[in-house]
């Protein structure tokens, strides 16, 4: 027994160590920031430093361009959410279907662009959406549309960047997918058939049920993801135009290490996870309902 | 080393502690160019003063390591450099940074008065915050407007009229004759056109200490009024730069006839003088309400970091980046405009493509001596915008200009009427 | 029969079809990358655009890799270092990624010790929080640390890896309780059994896990964007939003340090696709 317990601490503690470093106590920190005005004065003189309260939450509520962070983040969810979990149920029942050949092939291909770096193929998507010389353009001049002004437009750069990203996360979801839909019950499907349910009947009644379980898992995980965009608006718009692809973290990073408004920062840090929790927690109890979990 | 009788939360306590101390050791990696005093300098004078190190390191036998910062992303890079404990010896700071990084504590003060005299007059404040001197100017780089030779001929323009109504009329007769392109390059990200004609009418955009924001006065109206004109019109396009991706060429290829810049310019068409040739551009000032005003336009300095382990070194590398000599072979090299007045008198300096910049340093604009500035003229510019986007209207825009002013500002105003800063 | 059905011909040709469409489509921008990286500067700005090169030309990863003598100084983008710094952070991410988590996960999993029901669901609930939380705060702590511009500064909040524990204590669950004992009885010490039992059944669930871990270190963006100040260390995703601030107009080079910085790992991925692929649907599917 003691043995055991040794090697369980020996082997635990470390991690638990670092963890504890750089997560925890981090955190925690966070919450004492978000309560002060920590900002370049401080950094200059800690005497410059004030505990404010919930001064940082109240001034956030009033200030535009956080309202407009969270709406633009709130868009990239919103639209975000069902575009790649569509695509990627979409591949999954194309794939799955019993004529497609090579499948191990499609589905390694399919995956690659997930494994790439966002940077880099951020940068990729910035000269293929360009609005002169862009492949986009391009091929949609070919089927008669004028050309679109992708990353210029506030109204077209947030599909444009929800293109980017559902291209190279679909592959993802597919592959969850893929194997969900491989435990869909082949003579539950064949009864139904038998009894003359249409496609979409045998989709709602046989197939969603088996996958439902996953699919919710994707969504939770993908709402997560969207509501933490970062490195896409960074490279691709710079929050631009019109800040129309501002979101919630590049707000964060620019509050706290372009201005160094740590307090400020924080504060942002803290409403974006309780955001996420509540979320994941509605999506949990819906979830619940239909017996997904 | 581990008892067999511990309590978990002991244990992980000292494993953090014991942790921490091994990081904190492990942490301190040899740089990897130890020897080098290190530069960092945003865009071309990044990219181009390593030309300017081989006499340099001949001369003292100093090493530099040029790092070359892009525009857009130097004020985190340098501001997080300096809450990290990591800046550079040496680095280059706008004009409008120097007080925010003095107040910070990032910057040695100049210690050598000769460095900070015999400089052009538009300068001499550039590298002073409170008094003191915290970093030496380098060059001053005022707009000045280039313009399409051969397009404005076509309308009958020899060059661009000196005023505000001539300067919008010419660009009207110049959009009748060729619809679908465009005027006026002024990207919506850009700050400098706005403030230029901010300054022209002499608009104070700061009041009460320069604590609250003046946006809503009616020298500052009329210049925004004229801004947005300019896009109504369709004289500009309501394009950020990003978009642009290659200004140089879209002048060049004629989709745009007037392109106001810094002297920086003078380097694109000397490199890509195969885009276009000599004989189809020129340069004058800009215009102003009621002919030639002032220009806003970028100041560099050169500043020492306080955090420097060789201030020593890097106050010489500065002396020398600074001297006359250097200042005139960086104006061969990238265009910018000595700081040094002595420079001024050389055969170079006469050159009639840099009369325009000469007759401009006389008169630059004025900007708030604040450390919130350079936010503040974002924030602006964002607003300016949306109103040239059709999102607000100009009374919305004015009001939204202040209100964002005065929160960006809420931190100073307290300290400044708690007696805290002057 | 199959066969013989003109109806179900037909639906497998478009199937077919369809999915040969839909990886057309998802590979072409990467492919489109590599084809203008070998233009000619400035051919990519032309219309209609061109998807092969002129004339094959390596002068875009010459100018990016190499550096160049200009009248007396020499000019570098630094790319190389950065490929460097790349490979080194994340082999010793991953290494001390494993040998953190490995030995963590199977103890949670086989191991009884008091506190270890406590350790499992602090893990559990440390998952919500995301990391972006820990962010402004682990600057300043790593700032009193020295560890700002370090590579340790970039490793060390990567080795935090609760998802890499948990995906560890997952497999090592699987492993028979009766083969563990056995080895207790002939009086193997824990970590005798951890190395020659557990281990060794682990193995393929290990290489996984280095996959993941790799790819998550190159690819990682946001935290080596604050913590690097110096360009010497900048890791290639850093250095590649560094380089496009600047050199937005030039296309070509920047599809260059675009396949340098995807081709390595999607070189990674395809050799051991096997392993990244089951470990996918192992750590994540229930049953």
């Amino acid at each position: 027994m003691t043995r055991q317990q040794r090697t369980g601490w020996l082997f635990t503690a470390p991690v638990l160590a670092i963890i504890t470093l750089v997560f925890v106590l981090p955190t925690l920190m966070a919450l004492a920031l978000s309560v002060t005005d920590y900002s370049v004065y401080a950094l200059a003189d800690w005497a410059n430093l004030d505990f404010i309260g919930v001064g940082n939450f109240t001034a956030l509520l009033s200030t535009p361009l956080f309202w407009r962070a969270l709406g633009n983040t709130a868009l990239f969810a919103l639209f975000g959410v069902p575009m790649a979990i569509g695509a990627s149920l979409a591949a999954a029942l194309l794939l799955n279907d019993a004529t497609v050949r090579w499948k191990p092939l499609w589905r390694v291909a399919l995956f690659a662009p997930y494994v790439t770096s966002v940077v880099a193929t951020a940068t990729v998507w910035q000269y293929l959406l360009n609005t002169r010389y862009g492949l986009i353009n391009y091929a949609l001049s070919l089927v008669g549309v004028a050309p679109v002004d992708w990353l210029g437009d506030p109204r077209a750069s947030i599909p444009a960047i929800l293109l980017f990203v559902t291209w190279k996360i679909f592959g993802y979801n597919m592959i969850l997918f893929t194997a969900a839909l491989s435990t869909v019950p082949q003579d539950l499907m064949e009864a139904a058939r038998l009894d003359g349910a249409s496609r979409w009947g045998r989709f709602r009644h046989v197939t969603l049920p088996a996958i439902g379980p996953t699919l919710l898992l994707a969504a939770i995980m993908s709402v997560a993801g969207f509501l933490q965009l970062f490195a896409e608006p960074y490279v691709m718009t710079q929050g631009g135009p019109a800040q129309s692809t501002v979101t919630v973290l590049y707000f964060m990073f620019d509050e706290g290490f372009k201005w160094w408004n740590l307090g400020q920062a924080s504060a942002v840090a803290l409403i974006l996870f309780v955001v996420i929790l509540a979320l994941t927690f509605i999506q949990t109890r819906i979830g619940r309902r239909f017996e997904w979990l | 080393m581990i008892q067999p009788a511990f309590t978990p939360d002991a244990f992980s306590r000292r494993a953090v502690l014991a942790a921490s101390l091994a990081l904190a050791g492990s942490g301190c990696v040899p740089r990897a160019d130890a020897g080098a005093v290190r530069l960092w300098a945003m865009s071309y004078e990044g990219d181009y003063s390593p030309m300017l190190m081989p006499v340099f390191t001949r001369q003292t036998g100093i090493d530099v390591d040029v790092q070359s910062l892009p525009w857009t992303a130097a004020h985190e890079k340098l501001l997080t450099a300096h809450a990290g404990g990591a800046m550079p010896d040496v680095m280059m700071l706008p004009a409008g940074w120097v007080g925010e990084f003095a107040i910070v504590g990032a910057l040695a003060p100049v210690g050598d008065p000769s460095l900070v005299s015999g400089l052009v007059p538009a300068t001499l404040d550039s590298g002073r915050y409170g008094g003191v001197h915290y970093a030496v100017p380098w060059s001053v780089a005022p707009q000045a407007q280039f313009y399409r030779r051969d397009l404005l001929a076509e309308s009958g323009f020899a060059k661009p009229p000196a005023d505000w109504s001539g300067w919008r009329d010419m660009g009207r007769a110049l959009k009748r004759r060729r619809p679908d392109e465009w005027v006026f390059l002024m990207p919506l990200n850009w700050w400098d056109m706005l403030f230029t004609l901010a300054g022209q009418t002499g608009a104070a955009m700061l009041r009460d200490n320069s604590t609250r924001g003046n946006f809503t006065s009616p020298a500052f109206a009329e210049a925004l009024g004229f801004y947005k004109s300019l896009y109504d019109d369709k004289l500009a396009p309501a394009m950020l730069s990003t978009e642009l991706q290659d200004p140089f060429a879209a002048f060049a290829q004629g989709q745009f006839a007037i392109y106001p810049r810094s002297p920086a310019m003078l380097l694109d068409l000397h490199r890509r003088r195969a885009e276009i040739g000599p004989d189809r551009w020129g340069v004058v000032r800009m215009p102003g309400p009621r002919g030639p005003a002032a220009a806003s336009g970028v100041s560099a300095t050169l500043a020492v970091s306080s955090q420097s382990r060789r201030p020593q070194d890097a106050w010489a590398l500065v002396r020398y980046m600074t001297s006359a000599p250097a200042e005139l072979h960086f104006q061969r090299l990238i265009g910018s405009l000595p700081a040094r007045a002595s420079a001024w008198d050389d055969p170079q300096m006469q050159a009639p493509v840099l009369q325009p910049f000469r007759d401009q340093l006389e008169q630059p604009v004025a900007t708030p001596d604040v450390v919130e500035w350079e936010r503040i003229r974002i924030e602006v510019q964002l607003v300016a915008e949306r109103l040239v986007r059709g999102q607000l209207t100009m009374a919305e825009a004015m009001r939204t200009m202040n209100l964002r002013a005065d929160a960006i500002l809420a931190k100073r105003r307290q300290l400044v009427s708690a007696g805290r800063l002057a | 029969m199959a066969l013989t059905n003109p109806r179900r011909t037909l639906r497998a040709i478009l199937a077919n079809m369809l999915v040969l469409v839909l990886t057309a489509v998802t590979l072409l921008p990467l492919a489109w990358m590599v084809t203008v990286s070998f233009m000619p500067r400035g051919e990519a700005n032309s219309f209609p655009p061109p998807f092969l090169p002129s004339r094959w030309s390596w002068e875009n990863y010459h100018e990016l890799l190499v550096r160049r003598f200009v009248d007396g100084a020499w000019f570098d983008y630094r790319f190389v270092p950065a490929l460097w710094n790349s490979i080194g952070v994340a082999t010793i991410a991953t290494a001390l990624g494993l040998l953190l988590a490995v030995p963590a996960g199977y103890a949670l999993a086989k191991l009884r010790f008091t506190g270890r029901d406590r350790v499992l669901r602090f893990l559990v609930i440390s998952l919500i929080v995301p990391g972006q939380v820990a962010m402004l705060p682990l600057f300043l702590m790593f700032k009193e640390l020295g560890l700002v511009n370090s590579y340790l500064g970039v490793i060390l909040p990567s080795l935090a890896g609760i998802f890499a524990i948990l995906f560890v204590r997952q497999a090592a669950l699987g492993i028979p309780d009766e083969m563990i004992d056995a080895a207790r009885l002939d009086g193997a010490s824990e970590i005798r059994i951890f190395r020659s039992i557990a281990l060794p059944l682990l193995a393929p669930i290990v290489v996984t896990l280095a996959v993941f871990l790799f790819l998550a270190s190159w690819n990682d963006f946001l935290w080596p964007l604050i913590i690097l100040a110096d360009q010497h260390r900048y890791t290639l995703p850093v250095a590649v939003a560094a380089i496009g601030r600047e050199h937005a107009a030039d296309g070509e080079l920047m599809m260059a340090a675009a396949v340098v910085t995807t081709l390595p790992v999607l070189a990674l991925f395809l050799s051991l696709q096997r392993y990244y692929m089951s470990g996918l649907l192992g750590g994540s599917v229930k049953g």
